[in-house]
């Protein structure tokens, strides 16, 4: 199947079933998003699929095809921290990182559909587990997060 | 005072009974003895493997003719921040800037031997070590965990930096023929005070190098710090916002095969036969079908971890085992053990059993906490390649030692033949202090040498098959008179964690559980003052490997204290704030207490339908105290709005991270309070993945408000500390609200919901 991630088309040989997850880790060896449940219970795995905050765990990868997909790896462009990541980073958003590739694709999903989000907002999209508890630093990112695309803030390092 | 004698004179630690003793034993005897030990060569002996080019100054520091400063990072991040803490704590001395700092994972040698882990203190480097240090540097434990990193290298890192420093400067002096007091250290070079001329710390190692001292050099009084107790940023964050971050489940090597485990389903059970071995080793992608060793498990090896793991599934398994065991026989022991079969007393202050027994107006409550699983948020994992002789292991772990331990243990492989590679950990929690998954990889990647091996366990194979915080039972008995405690006595039933956890590792080193030392955490010791207080506790038998749960006895010794302390506040019709400040007499714990009511404005009166709830333990060497705001939407219905939080930590490193290891701890906490629990039915753990064993999370979560005292004393953890108060806060707040008092959590099946 063909699958176009991240702009690049990928030629995989996998059987139909076989989740989106597992053709990024094993068979692309991106290993950005993560496995977390296999349930999609917790997030870990999200994606972008033409925008929209994808848990691909279970979600067979044939489905996606002729989607655009847009994993960790593709958030940032031409090495430039998008406002998500460059939040993440001032907010000291991370412990063990591991839930964080899936949070900060939830969190670019939810700026572009509502740019500004409200609380209540950030409490029914991000329903991701963070087991290290980052909850409050997450909030606090997307809220500057929002503000600086808002501001279109330029972010030089 | 100086800082050494305040070390001393403080002496209450909270030792923990922890994970057993790695071995490197082709190494040699390293210990020296006597003063100053971390100057001698022996006790930095290390390989340098991994470390890339530059010259060593010491095991810790590496510097290369560019003038970058290549630290070794022998500590698991598993979150906490530590690959910033220690490396800040060298930096600050050897006067280098945090951006040229790189960090290398070196191998398990003596020099990176976390002796705080068994020795129970803080590491004294200005005398010789105890014994129990000596074992552990001899037989290096090279392990993260029980909220040590700072603790143990606090004064030993900054040492390392100033020695290495001490070294620089005199090597500048003497090629510049002057005397050393003509030069200082900046931004690694070395300034001549005379003519300002600079010379690189690269341009210098290989002269600093050859210079031997003959003691530490005085560390920088705390008013020249530069870097400690600031919020420096963390080096790990960068990567961990863009996918690059490589955690254990990230590793892939050339011709890597996936093994997905099927653990026995009984936990005292056997895999005795694979009944469609043929049909599992015709599905697609499978390369190897593997028995572990006394039926513990069978391993699927296929070329992608998911048709690895549906080959698992669709294995048939004849089994033994007990398929009756239950939570309620459990249960049901404990109360026998609670009264009849005592096994240990750790704290028998007064009389406090005969006061209770002859008196009226006993205050009397039991309460008990279920097994708990880590659940860390990567699935647990190990990578290992048997090669002939060599062998190679990858693993987010928390012992780089046991890693190597297990890989010998299983492959026979000699200890200078394994390479060990310590991954990011994605979150630890004691869980990955264990050497299950490094046996398991080990012995599949023995049985098709040549070839990496990752092991993983599938989310439910995580959690119905692992090292369970404890079942506990605790019973209290309590006598006020008047607004204090006459007598408080405490019996718990249990299963010792220390006992349990080291037989897994080195069973030659287990205690007894009649000496366990995480039973009596946070229950032995209370931040008030009592005249009669009696600990003590008994074994719950069960076929149940039990483990070391983030904050360990106190995770559930701190929500049955600080919950019957305010039942006794209520029986003696006080404010449970009020109470508890009347009882205690240390400074450190008052000035907490007190801070922890004012940032919480304990005295205003909260809004309609809002109420709130108070806390105080100390573990790990330091002092936690919380208040709990909640709205009561419904009957049962909760919102939980708000968390004060006041540690003090004694000195703080990283105040950032301590913020952030509070809010982390908190909601681990109250993970726990709301809905964790393990229950066993039919012989089978009944919960298998997170819709069952659920999180809390965004919209669940409380604003947490974080407070550090200031504070000069030696460091105390950071790691697990917050995790003690957070249930009992929470459940004080419930009895405020309702009325009713949580004496058996999580609080769930008492039938709360929150949001």
């Amino acid at each position: 199947m063909e699958l176009n991630i991240n702009g690049k088309i990928h030629n995989v040989e996998v059987e139909e079933g076989m989740p989106l997850l597992w053709v990024l880790r094993d068979e692309l060896n991106m290993t950005g998003t993560k496995y977390g449940c296999g349930v999609a219970s917790c997030g870990s795995c999200t994606v972008m699929i033409d925008g929209v905050a994808t848990r691909t765990c279970t979600l067979p990868a044939s489905v996606a095809e002729g989607a655009e997909i847009k994993t960790i790896e593709g958030i940032s462009t031409d090495g430039k921290l998008s406002e998500v990541q460059r939040a993440w980073i001032e907010h000291q958003v991370p412990q063990c990182g591991y839930c964080q590739s899936g949070m900060i694709v939830a969190a670019e999903a939810l700026l572009n559909e509502i740019p500004n989000p409200t609380d209540e907002d950030i409490n029914n999209k991000m329903t991701n587990i963070c087991r290290c508890g980052t909850y409050n630093r997450i909030r606090a990112a997307i809220h500057s997060a929002a503000k600086w695309k808002a501001e279109k803030t330029d972010l030089l390092d | 005072m100086s800082e050494n004698n305040k070390k001393k004179k403080r002496g209450k630690w909270s030792r923990r009974a922890f994970i057993g003793i790695g071995g490197l034993a082709g190494l040699g005897l390293v210990v020296g003895v006597g003063g100053n030990i971390y100057l001698s060569r022996n006790a930095n002996r290390f390989s340098g493997k991994g470390f890339g080019e530059g010259e060593s100054l010491n095991a810790w520091i590496r510097i290369s003719p560019d003038n970058m400063i290549t630290l070794a990072m022998p500590r698991a991040e598993m979150g906490q921040g530590v690959s910033t803490s220690l490396p800040m704590l060298i930096a600050e001395e050897l006067e280098v800037d945090m951006s040229r700092i790189q960090l290398v994972s070196p191998q398990p040698e003596p020099a990176y031997a976390n002796t705080m882990l068994l020795g129970g203190g803080p590491r004294d480097i200005y005398s010789s070590l105890s014994f129990m240090e000596k074992i552990a540097t001899f037989l290096p434990l090279v392990a993260t965990g029980g909220s040590t990193s700072i603790p143990d290298a606090y004064d030993l890192l900054r040492s390392m930096g100033a020695s290495a420093r001490e070294t620089l400067i005199q090597a500048a002096a003497s090629k510049w023929g002057v005397d050393k007091s003509q030069c200082y250290a900046e931004n690694a070079h070395v300034i001549n005070k005379s003519n300002n001329e600079k010379l690189t710390y690269g341009e210098l190692a290989n002269a600093a190098a050859q210079i031997k001292l003959d003691k530490v050099p005085e560390l920088k009084p705390k008013k020249d710090w530069k870097l400690l107790g600031k919020p420096i940023q963390r080096l790990d964050i960068p990567e961990k916002v863009n996918g690059t971050a490589e955690f254990g489940l990230d590793v892939r090597l050339d011709g890597i095969l996936y093994g997905v485990i099927r653990h026995a389903t009984y936990h005292d059970g056997a895999i005795t036969s694979i009944k469609n071995l043929s049909q599992i080793e015709g599905m697609k992608g499978v390369k190897k079908v593997v028995l572990l060793p006394d039926g513990r498990g069978v391993v699927v090896v296929a070329d992608n971890t998911w048709r690895a793991k549906n080959a698992t599934v669709a294995l048939d398994l004849e089994e033994t085992g007990n398929k009756t065991l239950s939570s309620a026989d459990i249960d049901a022991q404990a109360q026998n053990v609670i009264d009849n079969k005592i096994i240990a007393t750790p704290k028998d202050k007064g009389n406090a059993t005969k006061i209770l027994d002859e008196a009226e107006n006993v205050i009397e409550a039991t309460y008990d906490v279920p097994y708990l699983a880590h659940a860390c948020m990567e699935p647990i994992n190990c990578t290992v390649l048997v090669k002939g002789e060599e062998a190679e292991i990858w693993c987010g772990h928390q012992g780089s030692s046991i890693m190597a331990d297990g890989v010998s243990a299983v492959a026979g492989t000699a200890y200078e033949k394994i390479k060990v590679n310590v991954k990011y950990l994605g979150g630890g929690f004691g869980r990955r202090a264990e050497i299950d998954m490094i046996l398991n990889a080990t012995y599949v990647a023995k049985e098709m040498e040549g070839t990496p091996i990752q092991l993983v366990y599938t989310r439910e194979e995580d959690i119905r098959h692992e090292m369970y915080r404890p079942y506990v039972k605790s019973k209290f008995r309590a006598k006020l008179n008047g607004e204090k405690i006459e007598a408080w006595e405490h019996k718990a039933a249990l299963q010792s964690v220390g006992y349990s956890s080291i037989m897994r590792i080195k069973p030659a080193f287990a205690d007894p559980p009649k000496k366990d030392k995480s039973s009596p955490e946070g229950a032995a010791e209370l931040p008030y003052e009592m005249e009669n207080m009696k600990m003590a506790f008994g074994q719950i038998e069960a076929p149940i490997q039990v483990g070391n749960w983030r904050s360990v006895g106190s995770s559930q010794n701190g929500f049955f204290t600080e919950s019957f302390m305010d039942e006794c506040a209520h029986a003696a019709r006080k404010d449970p704030f009020e109470f508890r400040k009347n009882l205690i007499k240390d400074t450190r714990y008052k000035n907490v207490l007190n801070k922890v009511a004012e940032i919480s404005n304990w005295n205003q009166p909260l809004g309609e339908n809002k109420f709130r709830g108070i806390a105080l333990c100390e573990s790990f060497g330091s002092i936690v105290g919380q208040v709990a705001e909640i709205t009561k939407l419904g009957d049962k219905q909760i919102s939980i709005d708000k968390f004060y939080c006041v540690i003090d930590c004694g000195r703080v490193v990283n105040p950032d991270t301590v913020e952030a290891q509070m809010q982390s701890g908190i909601i681990f906490g109250l993970s726990a309070a709301l809905y964790g629990e393990i229950t066993f039915k039919n012989g089978e753990v009944e919960q298998y993945n997170f819709p069952q064993y659920e999180m809390v999370r965004m919209d669940v979560a409380p604003t947490i408000v974080v407070h550090i005292m200031d504070v000069d004393e030696y460091p105390g953890g950071v790691g697990e500390p917050a995790t003690p108060p957070a249930a009992p806060a929470i459940a004080n707040a419930i009895f405020a609200a309702t009325g009713e008092r949580i004496r058996s959590l999580p609080l769930k099946k008492h039938g709360y919901t929150f949001v």
